[in-house]
């Protein structure tokens, strides 16, 4: 029996509401540093999750035994998990939001046409290593060179108690360039990367596996003629990347709305004024090549836009199944889970603050004594209070509305909702950037998040 | 198979297949070398879990997971090649092999492309409990309600997020060169993540954790006690002005900024790559004379201990810093042999991975005081609760926010702090640490004191 029909057959003999998951993964890791290929790696991870709602709580069992017997086994078990929940769970889940009962085949990845430029393996890794040797020709002053590739084929199929029953096939890959560089007694690191839904010709559709390199390079050597700086109150212009960060990490992860519930810093303020009329902010899973694409969730939940924020104002949370009933709202496919091993949980897909009218050189011309902020260096953190931190890649300063000398050791923190209240301008350019970001919530999950360019004010940290 | 009958950590129908990892191992290398490959090392791993979930201060989810799988590596012609699958049928397996050496056909060549011979293995005593086998979900939804009911003495605590879990690993290895060896550990784990609200009133975060290889061992209602302690002696933070003092780490702040840096730098492949700030640095001074740092693979009860590392060698106990002192770095068998020595064994990862670096129980000697007599000697500075921020492993640069932090003056905690940040360069603040506690807490694979610093920047709000 072909694995859909044994789901089928499962959902079909038990009384009880479950839900089946077959999730295939075929993933493909290349890894070469200094000249060495480090990681040539391919893996297959694939079975069954089972998630079993019974008077009121949920049982989650993952097997990777497809036998029909095996899967009866691990649903009896999920559901008697459920049942003993029960006994300590106090608020008992009401019931799931209705969601249509979707049926059907959905692929992710737009080109076909691309199938046969698609490099043999042997190709990828020339490539891979070509482009890590560039890194360090550039000069003396590299010391060292990372370049780093992955690809995942997922393949799943969803049966629910209602009626969903999809096939789902989703590739997507990512690649990340690091140069380490050294001067004078002091070595710094900087990095480019990009990730899509799609195959390895989608991945650098726009920008040559080089261009990375060459970018990477491009950067360390700035960090390091690069000063340090004097932290403080200041104006400065923020970058589609570091938007995106903004828009995922800061905002983003306060409207999920387990963490509402939790008592986030949004909880009741649907309706209020947040951030700066001229802010719109959404998550959609359904863009085609976006790195956080999803068009059906791991819920069986067709993928919609969700406004989380209009023109200022806080429309939505995010929401799985059970939250969208608890609040009265749509879920709009965010119930998202990494492996078969996982279970579905609140995420983000592509996170992102709609273009507005200003022109990025008027922006910078208006900024008297600021910085002009690019990208995220080595990560940051932010809290269910919307306070956050992150570390800038790249950075110059901003004097009289002229663009000056590199500078770097920046932190940016701040409330987020009171960094977007004070943004002035919204550029009319649009990018994602998140890069190879991987969100982390107890389990990763592939997004993306960008924007245009905001003019805005933030606490800057200097080591001075 | 009975629906009704208890399901527990030994399902009775992988409980079968449960010690035939050696033998998958063994049956593949065999199969490799007769298709005519150099070398081939196949590792299989088989983790069943238990977990229950609390959120919100109440029950959110038990989960039951086993993970079966093997990783293949083959050495052909100096290339090397990995591939792994939780597919364990035969076709499957074969087919695995294949891939395998596909990626190996692909790669270029490496002269320290090896694997080891083999080495006299030992058992490690006290990391399997017997009664690993029969926890069952409702052994552990006892745990939440124990802890839970700690928790809600105070209606002002609220638990954003509690993890209970059991786990049992078996892994095995067989490789051409003769290593062929098994080895079973189970360990137990509370993680909590808890806030407390008083009014409009909210405090950061605070995290309580406790591990061990043994079930009997964890005092959950202990844990939640501390953290509801702990969260409401946040509430009510203040600013301060900025200053510069001494911050004591607790050993879960020091995970990040004293743990991470050390082992980025002891990894033998960021010496070799230049990008360890101590390269060239063996047998010389890289932090103050109090600091010893240990590496124990055969530490008993250690969540980190094992009969072998990745590579199926033994993970012998190094000392990675003496009184201050750099003095072995981490190795495994490919960065050993650009180095012209033999691996020590740090050798990490799983059946998912080709091995790596990592450190087995990495250890921070603790000192003579207890942390409440090292409170009692700082003049003007912070306790470190939690440190959320970023550490530039290769600068050493720092900064972060200070979660959960009191301000301490003339020995005594003078109040809750909020919005402070500290910063400054890691390794050159190791050279500042100036005291360490005699208590040591386990968190994952560490052993950890909490540590005095001084002379640290501290930045109020």
């Amino acid at each position: 029996m072909n694995i859909k029909k044994l789901l089928k057959q499962i959902v079909i003999e038990n009384q009880e509401w479950v839900e089946l998951r077959y999730h295939r993964r075929n993933s493909l890791k290349l890894q070469v540093k200094n000249g060495i290929l480090t990681d040539s790696v391919t893996t297959t991870l694939s079975g069954v999750a089972v998630r079993a709602l019974v008077d009121g709580s949920w049982g989650f069992v993952s097997t990777s035994d497809l036998s029909l017997e095996g899967l009866r086994a691990a649903t009896a078990e999920a559901v008697k998990a459920a049942r003993e929940a029960g006994v300590l769970k106090e608020n008992k889940i009401q019931g799931l939001a209705e969601i249509e009962p979707v049926q059907g085949n959905f692929n992710l990845a737009e080109e076909k046409q691309n199938q046969e430029e698609e490099p043999d393996l042997g190709r990828k890794i020339k490539l891979l290593m070509k482009a890590d040797g560039k890194v360090r020709a550039a000069g003396e002053d590299i010391i060292a060179s990372q370049v780093s590739y992955s690809e995942f084929k997922d393949s799943k199929i969803i049966v629910t108690a209602e009626g969903v029953e999809v096939e789902i096939y989703d590739p997507k890959c990512d690649i990340g360039v690091v140069a380490y560089g050294a001067r004078d007694n002091q070595q710094e690191r900087a990095h480019d990367s990009h990730g899509v839904t799609g195959s390895w010709s989608k991945l650098f559709a726009d920008r040559k596996l080089s261009d990375f390199a060459d970018k990477a390079v491009e950067l360390v050597r700035k960090r390091l003629e690069a000063e340090y700086v004097t932290g403080g109150q200041y104006q400065v212009i923020l970058d589609p990347a570091l938007v995106g960060v903004l828009a995922h990490e800061a905002i983003g992860h306060t409207v999920e709305a387990d963490f509402v519930e939790s008592g986030s810093v949004v909880q009741g303020r649907i309706g209020e004024q947040v951030a700066s009329e001229l802010i719109t902010l959404v998550d959609e899973g359904n863009i085609a090549d976006a790195a956080g694409r999803v068009i059906i969730d791991d819920e069986g939940t067709r993928s919609s836009r969700t406004t989380i924020i209009e023109q200022g104002v806080l429309k939505n949370y995010l929401h799985n199944r059970e939250s969208a009933l608890k609040f009265e709202a749509e879920p709009g496919g965010n119930a998202r889970a990494f492996t078969y091993r996982d279970e579905p949980l609140i995420r983000m897909t592509n996170t992102f603050i709609l273009p507005g009218e200003s022109d990025l050189e008027e922006m910078i011309a208006g900024v008297e004594d600021g910085f002009f902020l690019k990208g995220m260096a080595q990560g940051g953190q932010a809290d269910s209070t919307a306070e956050f931190m992150f570390d800038v890649l790249e950075a110059y300063r901003i004097e009289e509305g002229k663009i000056g000398r590199p500078v770097k050791g920046l932190t940016l923190s701040g409330q987020a909702f009171e960094v977007l209240k004070s943004v002035d301008a919204v550029s009319s350019d649009f990018e994602f950037g998140l890069g190879r970001g991987y969100c982390g919530k107890g389990q990763a999950a592939k997004v993306d998040a960008g924007g245009p360019y905001l003019r805005c004010r933030v606490k800057i940290g200097g080591q001075q | 198979m009975d629906n009704n009958q208890d399901k527990t950590l030994s399902q009775e129908d992988t409980n079968k297949k449960e010690f035939n990892g050696q033998e998958i191992c063994q049956g593949l290398v065999a199969d490799g070398s007769s298709a005519g490959l150099d070398n081939v090392e196949v590792y299989y791993q088989q983790l069943k879990s238990l977990e229950v979930v609390v959120e919100k201060n109440d029950l959110q989810l038990p989960k039951s997971d086993i993970y079966q799988g093997v990783g293949i590596r083959v050495f052909k012609n100096g290339s090397m090649g990995f591939a792994s699958t939780n597919d364990l049928d035969r076709d499957s397996l074969k087919q695995l092999l294949e891939q395998a050496a596909v990626m190996a056909e692909n790669s270029p060549p490496d002269r320290n492309n090896r694997l080891p011979d083999p080495e006299k293995l030992e058992k490690v005593p006290d990391i399997y409990d017997d009664r690993a086998e029969n926890i069952q979900l409702g052994d552990l939804i006892s745990r939440a309600r124990s802890f839970m009911k700690e928790i809600k003495q105070d209606d002002r605590v609220t638990v954003d997020t509690a993890g209970f879990s059991a786990s049992i690993v078996n892994d095995a290895i067989a490789t051409s060169r003769g290593i062929v060896s098994q080895d079973s550990q189970s360990y137990f784990e509370t993680q909590a993540l808890a806030l407390a609200r008083e009014g409009e009133v909210v405090s950061s975060f605070d995290m309580e954790y406790q591990v061990s290889c043994f079930f009997e061992e964890l005092d959950v209602a202990d844990s939640g006690r501390k953290l509801r302690d702990k969260v409401l002696a946040s509430l009510g933070a203040e600013t301060i002005e900025s200053f510069r003092g001494e911050i004591l780490l607790t050993p879960f702040s020091a995970v990040m900024l004293m743990v991470q840096p050390i082992v980025f730098a002891v990894n033998s492949e960021n010496i070799q790559n230049g990008i360890s700030p101590w390269k060239n640095k063996t047998g010389k001074q890289v932090g103050a004379d109090i600091l010893t740092v240990l590496d124990d693979g055969t530490l008993p009860g250690g969540v980190g201990s094992g009969k072998f590392d990745r590579e199926g060698l033994p993970q012998k106990r190094l000392t990675v810093i003496k009184d201050g002192y750099l003095q072995e770095l981490f190795y495994n068998t490919y960065t050993a042999a650009r180095a012209g020595r033999k691996s020590n064994g740090r050798a990490g990862g799983g059946a998912q991975s080709a091995p790596d670096i990592a450190p087995s129980n990495f250890i921070i000697s603790g000192g003579q005081k207890t942390s409440e007599e090292l409170i009692g000697e700082i003049k003007r500075g912070l306790l470190v609760n939690r440190y959320s921020g970023s550490v530039d492993p290769v600068s050493g640069n720092f900064s972060g926010v200070v979660k959960g932090g009191q301000l301490i003056e003339r020995g005594k905690r003078v109040k809750p702090v909020r919005e402070v940040m500290i910063s400054g360069n890691i390794y050159q603040m190791m050279q500042n640490i100036v005291g360490l506690s005699r208590e040591r807490e386990d968190i994952m694979n560490y052993k950890l004191p909490y540590v005095l610093l001084e002379d640290v920047s501290i930045t109020g709000g």
